[in-house]
């Protein structure tokens, strides 16, 4: 009886694309002097390097199509004080979030958990979070063939 | 007064008629004000249809008029002027909003149910005769025959005619309706389709998540997919530790891998590519580089030979390429 929705789309770009963006965003990152240096601590890489590795998976999967990839560029731009011009969407914007109200406590744990998830209607939020998963584990993939590969050595 | 075509002409005949019947006069009206246009999208709206439904409603003619040329606007009062615009707008949305479609069918649903509401108003104390143990019977049936005739709305959402069916159709059963069942039913409605999506998302999710199928319910299969997204942010703050840990190996120039392997390894066309060549143009890669290694699809299989530094890209992107 429900309205005909489309078939929600969650594809994910093949593997070489999240490759691609995170090798970039690392060489991007080598450049930086302070990377290479001996005096920056471990945990400063560790942590630019998650960065790179979230930022690099927010452009390859999602682009600006994606609530989450956007909610995830536009924070990481915030840190480096920049900011982020996203063009106006296709799709229709968000005007159902009066019903959001509703119930926000439904899935509030996972609203924390998903970049940009406390604006979204709850089924918006299923989908975003299937979306994420399918790249989070794409980049997963990536990031242990790139260490497998050069630790093998 | 506008003189449109033969059939106005005839309607002005009628108005000009001193024993005209209430119900003539309407009808003539109702022609006169009407595009030609609209007449031949829905050659039976000029036929029976309309005398039937005039006639059958003829205590609530005002509220059906709003009534047949709703088109998703909330207006409601209705004057002869509203119907010609809002005719009008019938050819429009006929050309075109397919995104909108469902919007505007979702908005026609419930301006139905409100347009329901108030001829329930209206007729309320007609059904007080009414004994109360059909009440119930009338609910559900009313309900359901609401849903079929949801589902037939949304079917034809374009199609004028069926829609003035419909409205004959409708104003039969108004007489039967409780009115208990009415200021919730627009509601339940919503939140029943809101819920189908919620559950659609979630049998979705249910698939991809490893491990899920014996959970039934959603606050377990909610449990366990905020489980799953949070083992996989932790494998990549993990992975990226054991990264920072053997980066220091990568202290050749990246940049010459990456063109080399960028034009050697096989890659894919995506949508989302508009993005890596202007990143690598901002990145300083040779502009040949960008046109010929991304835009075309290299077919050579072939990694380039390895020296030292580049051997270790080659496990990489054999594992990558399968």
């Amino acid at each position: 009886m429900a309205s005909a929705d489309k078939p929600i789309n969650t594809d994910v770009p093949e593997k070489d694309v999240f490759a691609l963006h995170f090798l970039q965003s690392l060489s991007n990152l080598r450049r930086q002097n302070a990377f290479n240096s001996p005096d920056d601590t471990t945990n400063n890489r560790v942590k630019k390097i998650k960065k790179a590795a979230y930022v690099s998976m927010a452009r390859a999967a999602g682009g600006t199509n994606r609530l989450w990839s956007r909610a995830l560029l536009r924070r990481a731009a915030k840190e480096n004080n920049k900011v982020v011009i996203f063009s106006r969407r296709k799709k229709r914007v968000t005007w159902l979030r009066r019903s959001n109200r509703r119930d926000p406590v439904d899935a509030e744990r996972l609203r924390n958990l998903l970049p940009g998830g406390g604006a979204m209607e709850t089924s918006k939020l299923m989908e975003e979070t299937a979306h994420y998963i399918k790249c989070l584990s794409m980049q997963v993939k990536v990031m242990q063939c790139l260490v497998d590969g050069l630790s093998a050595k | 007064m506008m003189m449109m075509n033969g059939e106005a002409t005839e309607a002005e005949l009628f108005l000009n008629c001193a024993d005209m019947s209430v119900l003539e006069r309407q009808r003539a009206h109702l022609n006169h004000h009407h595009y030609p246009g609209f007449f031949s999208n829905s050659s039976t709206i000029n036929g029976g249809d309309i005398d039937g439904f005039l006639a059958s409603a003829g205590l609530d003619l005002p509220a059906v008029y709003g009534y047949t040329t709703v088109h998703g606007d909330a207006r409601i009062s209705v004057t002869p002027g509203n119907i010609t615009t809002e005719s009008g707008n019938f050819k429009k949305r006929k050309f075109g909003c397919v995104e909108t479609e469902t919007k505007v069918c979702n908005e026609k649903k419930k301006m139905m149910m409100m347009m329901m509401n108030r001829e329930a108003a209206v007729e309320e104390e007609e059904e007080e005769e009414k004994s109360k143990v059909t009440e119930q019977s009338n609910k559900s049936i009313m309900m359901m025959k609401m849903k079929n005739k949801a589902k037939k709305e949304q079917n034809s959402c374009s199609n004028d005619s069926s829609k003035v069916t419909k409205d004959s159709q409708r104003t039969d059963y108004i007489h039967v309706r409780a009115r208990r069942g009415q200021a919730t039913d627009s509601h339940s409605i919503a939140e029943r389709a809101r819920r189908e999506k919620i559950s659609e998302r979630m049998k979705f999710l249910q698939d991809l998540v490893p491990g899920c199928d014996k959970i039934t319910g959603k606050a377990g299969m909610l449990d366990e997919i905020i489980n799953y997204v949070q083992s996989l942010q932790r494998q990549v703050e993990f992975l990226s530790m054991k990264l920072a840990t053997v980066s220091p190996r990568l202290d050749f120039n990246i940049d010459d891998i990456f063109a080399k392997e960028v034009v050697s390894a096989p890659m894919t066309n995506l949508p989302n590519t508009v993005m890596p060549p202007h990143m690598m143009v901002n990145s300083g890669y040779p502009h040949e580089m960008v046109d010929s290694g991304y835009v075309h699809f290299n077919p050579m299989q072939q990694v380039v030979a390895s020296s030292d530094p580049l051997s270790c890209f080659n496990n990489l992107y054999s594992s990558l390429g399968v």
